[in-house]
């Protein structure tokens, strides 16, 4: 079994869900996040053109041109090994803007997991 | 996108990256973020969590605070450079008072951006 985590756009967690839920993976935990990645919270309106990035954390830090904490949102959905591709394709299709923000995708192995209800464990705990 | 044979059997992310999680008081969130920065490390998520650690909450008067509000932050980062972000992570979260926090590390088998589809952090 692997967890994924994805960090997303706030508002796109509802068209990513849908589309899991179309395939068959219904079960997710959402998290309210914030978070930045390697452009340090610079938002993209402010910045002209992705290729320009470099140029712009060279120059150094603007103010006002930044944002600390992003809100964002973590999606963490276990599977089954082979569902892995699947499901981060299916994310990044969802996700993929083109823009800085669009989040990251994190493939985490789980050693075991058990349905409280029930007491199964490992795979028929994941499984519908 | 690479099927995850093919990452696992080329190991064509070098080594496998790691996530550290790191519980640690709210109050010194802004200082922990800050001497990641200034380390090499601008990227992380931060959620507000509730908990509590082996002393059971805290204790005031009859009051038992068994609840007490934490900041989980969560770094992805390479293999090599865990000691260093755990280490600046313990040094900026340091009072020596009880509910400093935890640090967890995690292995991450695959990572992507979502933008670029490149695989890797």
């Amino acid at each position: 079994m692997k967890e994924i985590i994805a960090i997303i756009r706030p508002n796109a967690v509802s068209r990513t869900a849908k589309a899991l839920e179309a395939v068959g993976f219904a079960a997710m935990t959402v998290m309210k996040c914030y978070g930045r990645g390697k452009q340090k919270g610079y938002l993209e309106a402010n910045l002209s053109d992705v290729a320009d990035i470099e140029k712009i954390l060279e120059e150094g830090e603007k103010e006002g041109l930044f944002m600390k904490y992003i809100p964002k949102r973590l999606i963490s959905i276990v599977v089954e090994d082979e569902d892995v591709p699947l499901v981060v394709g299916i994310i990044m299709k969802m996700n993929r803007t083109g823009k800085i923000g669009d989040g990251k995708i994190f493939v985490l192995p789980v050693e075991d997991a058990v349905r409280i209800r029930t007491g199964e464990t490992g795979i028929e705990a994941i499984g519908n | 996108m690479s099927s995850r044979s093919s990452v696992v059997s080329t190991g064509c992310l070098g080594d496998f990256m790691k996530l550290v999680k790191a519980i640690v008081r709210p109050e010194r969130v802004d200082d922990v973020v800050d001497a990641l920065q200034n380390a090499g490390y601008p990227s992380f998520t931060k959620i507000d969590v509730v908990g509590r650690g082996k002393q059971g909450g805290l204790r005031v008067g009859d009051v038992i605070y068994d609840e007490l509000p934490k900041t989980l932050l969560l770094i992805a980062v390479n293999d090599d450079e865990v000691g260093k972000v755990v280490e600046t992570i313990k040094s900026s979260a340091y009072t020596g008072n009880f509910g400093d926090g935890k640090i967890f590390i995690q292995q991450i088998e695959e990572a992507y951006t979502i933008r670029t589809g490149e695989s890797g952090i």
